[in-house]
This record gives structure tokens, sequence and C-alpha cells, in this order.
């Protein structure tokens, strides 16, 4: 009961009330990950965590979605495909032009779901929430797991705990922008997202390679620029918002 | 066009005894967040969704959506009073 209570609140206050399906998913996509330590075939659970419930409700046979949250998912799909195809005719170009070797090529499949993946969700979420709210949302989301990121690896430091936890407070600062001077956020957005791109080598065949680059560049630029370039596009002082 | 539509329902909902957000959500059969993203013109409903809605207010479906660049008769709640005016 207060587990359920605790729940509820906690979805209010992030305004995001998942359905049971989703949830069940989200547990399988964890559980997928985990257990592929132990075999790889494991993995195929989270694939049916990730697109299960999008494919039962395609079928009509789960109804727990209303025709918003349609909409918005089945937008976030037409935009994953666009960026997906696109960033596939590239690839393609790239690796028959033969110039460079990749390392790690069987990471491309991983680097195509990542891309697939995390533009829906992204996609999904400026159309639920809105460009400005979802944009701070996700800062925030960010700066969260900076900090607690922060805190496993420098907690027997303070000092150290503390320089680490200041590099979260741009993701906070410009989740207040967002919502006050979207336009502005959404240029330093982008402007941020490409410098991580560059001060982090993305682009090139250092570390893991190009490939496992681009999936860390998915997980960490995409989001940034994603919301910058929405922000851009968000109408100042009115923009609607959806979801409280 | 998302936003070529103007909504009444907020006032609608006003006039109807304060009526929230979370109620009319519950008697149309859809979340809180679509009623908030079509109050604030973000989505238009569908036809069947938008003629619930009107029908939760006792009103014509006219009476709450209309073309940005119409203007939105007055609402009523007394459809027969209207139909008699018109004919």
């Amino acid at each position: 009961m207060i587990i359920r209570r605790a729940t509820t609140r906690l979805a209010d206050l992030i305004g995001w009330h998942p359905t049971a399906a989703t949830l069940i998913g989200a547990t399988l996509v964890v559980g997928g990950f985990l257990l592929a330590e132990a075999n790889w075939w494991f993995i195929a659970l989270s694939g049916v965590g990730a697109f299960g419930p999008g494919i039962l409700r395609e079928l009509g046979w789960l109804r727990d979605n209303d025709e918003f949250a349609r909409r918005a998912a089945q937008r976030a799909g037409y935009h994953a495909y666009l960026v997906t195809g696109l960033a596939a005719f590239v690839l393609i170009g790239f690796i028959r032009s033969g110039e460079r070797h990749l390392k790690n090529p069987e990471e491309l499949s991983t680097l195509f779901l990542a891309l697939l993946y995390f533009t829906w969700l992204l996609s999904s979420l400026l159309s639920f929430w809105g460009a400005r709210k979802a944009a701070s949302r996700i800062l925030i989301g960010f700066g969260i797991c900076w900090l607690l990121f922060s805190a496993a690896d420098s907690w027997q430091d303070p000092l150290g705990l503390l320089m680490h936890s200041l590099v979260a407070a741009p993701f906070f600062a410009l989740a207040a922008l967002a919502r006050r001077w979207p336009r502005v956020a959404g240029l330093l957005l982008i402007a941020a997202g490409v410098f991580f791109y560059v001060f982090f080598d993305f682009y090139s065949d250092q570390r893991g390679g190009l490939i496992t680059n681009s999936v860390t560049a998915v997980l960490l630029v995409g989001p940034l620029v994603g919301s910058g370039v929405a922000l851009l596009g968000a109408r100042v002082g009115g923009e609607p918002e959806a979801a409280a | 066009m998302k936003d070529d539509i103007r909504t009444e329902v907020r006032r609608l909902r006003f006039l109807n005894g304060e009526m929230t957000q979370e109620e009319l959500a519950a008697r149309v059969g859809v979340s809180r967040q679509t009623i908030i993203a079509i109050e604030k013109g973000k989505y238009n409903p569908s036809v069947g969704l938008a003629m619930r809605i009107a029908r939760a207010f006792s009103v014509r479906v006219e009476d709450v959506f209309a073309l940005a660049d119409e203007t939105l008769p007055e609402a009523t709640h007394d459809h027969q009073a209207r139909d008699d005016e018109i004919g």
C-alpha cells in the first residue's frame, strides 16, 4: 500500500503514469541486459520488453494507451525511421568508400538499435510533454545521473565528490533555462552537444572504435542535440505543454 | 497544421462546476495528459473523442471546437433551444 502510494506520488511528480505493460517491458529490458552477461541469448528478452508492448498495441491485443499517446508513439516511430534511414545511408557510403576499416563491426547492430530506440524515445517524450518540459526533464535526468556516477566514483573523497558534482550544475541551469528561454537553451544545448562530440573524439576511431564511440554519442549527445532542436521550434512564452 | 483549431474545453470545464481535467478525462475515457494537450491546442482530438467531449458538456461539437479563423458559437447546454433557433 505504502509502495503503491509512493509510486503514484512519484508518477504525479514527474507527470508520467506508465501502464503495467510499460513497467513489465522495462523490467524485461533491464533483466535481459543483466542476464546477457551470462548468455547473450537473453538479450532477446530486452527486445521483447522494448518492442513487445508496441506490437501488442498495434495488433489491438493491448489497449492501454489513448489516442494522444498512440499518436505520440506513431509520430516518434516516423522520426526514428527518418533518422535511422539517413544514418544507414551515410554509413553505407562510409564503409563502401573503403577509406577506413571499422573496429568492432559487430557493434553496428547496437548502433542502429540505439539510434532507432533513443530517437523514438526522445521524440515520444517531446510529443508527450512538449519541448520545454521534456527538455527540462531530460536535462534534470542527465544531472541526476551525473551526480549518481560522481557519488559512486568519488564517495571516499569529499572534495573530489564536490568537484565532480559541480559538473552537474550546468545541466540543472539549462533545465531551468529551457522552461523560460527555450531558444537560448536550444542553442546552448546544440553547442554543448557539438562540443561533447568533438571534445570526447566521438568521430574518431580511437578507444573502442568509431562504431562504439557513435553508440556512446547517441546516448550522450543525441538527447542534448535532439532537445535543442526541439526547443528552437518551441513557441516562446506560450508553447503548449502536454503533461503536468 | 496542429494549431488551426480553437478549443473551449477549459472554459466549458469552468462553466460545468469547475470540472477537473481528471474528471473530464475519466468521463471521455482518456488520460489527463490528453485533456491538457487538447486544452493547450497541442493535440487535435479525433472526431469520436471530440464528440465524447461535447457530450460530456451537453453541447454540440462546434461549441467546443472551431477553426482558428472562425468564431466559436456561444456554448449552450440546451440543444433543443439552438435547434429551434435554426429551424
